[in-house]
Formats: structure tokens, sequence, C-alpha cells
């Protein structure tokens, strides 16, 4: 079953990424959100990490969080809006919080 | 107390049971907030209610298994009772990740309560077996 792991808190000085990038199954996808989003800053580890797991086209980053905070997740991540937001969250079997 | 198949190498285990089967990760450290015990009552309620579920013990939440804790220095109540009625609420599918142990120097064989090590491969596969998945 697939797993989509949902990221909300920034990756610096916090485990969830790294603990999260270890359990990730090979169908499974990630959604950052919120400061989850400073993961994909440029020249940082947790963007170094990130590439190094060549997601493709299973990362996302939520548009509106990445604008706010000035990230630019150009290949990379997909960015998306809330709707799409939504139909991840139903395309995959089950989504995992990490709060 | 009606014991559960292990989801582990069990397909069918979504026709056998009416309930989803539920994984709640847990990866704080005891004592520093509401986040192991919040899992841990999870767990739990759960098992009182016969749901087939599973406790992931992961980063700092290996620290829960560590033994002869004195809790009580700290004005809090010992987690150690709560996770030793896990088994007694019909919640024996304990794990912990190898890993993590490894990285804070503690050892499988030497913890408060039994869960089998399990290493990043094991993990995912953990996690894909599950319906559902909380991580607290």
């Amino acid at each position: 079953m697939t797993t989509l792991h949902v990221l909300s808190h920034s990756p610096f000085g916090d485990n969830r990424l790294a603990s999260c990038l270890r359990l990730l199954g090979n169908a499974d996808a990630v959604l950052l959100t919120g400061d989850a989003v400073y993961a994909l800053q440029p020249g940082s580890e947790p963007r170094r990490q990130l590439s190094e797991r060549r997601l493709a086209t299973r990362l996302f980053a939520l548009e509106e969080d990445l604008q706010a905070r000035a990230i630019d997740p150009a290949g990379l991540a997909l960015a998306i809006d809330y709707p799409a937001f939504v139909e991840l969250s139903i395309r995959f079997d089950k989504v995992n919080s990490w709060l | 107390m009606k014991r559960h198949r292990s989801p582990i190498g069990s397909s069918a285990l979504g026709a056998i049971e009416m309930a989803k089967s539920l994984l709640i990760i847990s990866r704080q450290a005891p004592w520093s907030g509401p986040g192991a015990r919040e899992a841990l009552d999870i767990a739990l309620a759960g098992g009182a209610f016969d749901l087939p579920l599973g406790v992931l013990f992961l980063d700092d939440g290996v620290f829960q298994l560590q033994a002869a804790q004195q809790p009580g220095q700290l004005q809090q109540k010992n987690l150690a009772a709560n996770l030793q009625a896990l088994p007694m609420f019909g919640v024996d599918e304990l794990f912990v990740s190898s890993v993590s142990l490894a990285e804070r120097g503690m050892d499988a064989g030497n913890l408060s309560l039994a869960a089998q090590p399990l290493d990043e491969a094991e993990l995912s596969a953990l996690v894909d077996r599950y319906d559902q998945v909380i991580t607290l």
C-alpha cells in the first residue's frame, strides 16, 4: 500500500525529514508543507539529501508555503495547490502526517 | 484477550479483520512533552477495542524503552506500567528501529519491553503493510 508522507516542520534542528526518508517506500511520496518547505532551500543539506533520493515525481510542496518563504522548488519538487493536496491524499492508500 | 494475527506476512489481514489495521509510530522521548504518553494512550485505547494495531518506536522514541528510568525525580508518572500493559491489551506487535537504537548506544536485548528490532528495509515494509499510520 502506498503512503503519502506529509511533513510540516523545518528540517533544520529536527530529524522528521531524515527519518521519513529512512522508511520511505519505493511507491511512497513526500509532501512538504509549512516550514518543511525549507528543505528545498538551495545549497542546504536537506535539499542535497532530497536530490540524492531522486524522488522525481514523488516529491511535492505547497505552493503558498513556498511563495511565503521565497523558496524555489525548481528541478526538485512539484509545487501544488490545496485542491491538488486533496487529490494526492486520495490517490495514495494512506496519509502519514509527521506531527 | 483476543490475539491478532501478525500484519507481517499476512496479506489477508484486511479480509480477516473488520477493522483497519493501524500502525502508531512513537518518536518522542518520554519526559520532555506529552507525545510519548499520548501515543501510548492511543495504543492502549485501540487495544482495549480489539483493533489490530502495532507500535513502532523510532528516533528518540526508543528512549521510552530504556530500562531502570526514574521519572519520579521529575515529578512524572512512570510510563513503564503503561508499556507493560500493551501486551495485556492485545497490542503485541511491538517494533523498534535498530538504527535508532544503535545511534543511541542501546541494545535491543536490554529494553524494558520486548520489541522486535527492524532494519531500514523492514521499516518501509512495516509501514506498507498497515492500513493507517499515525506518527507522534
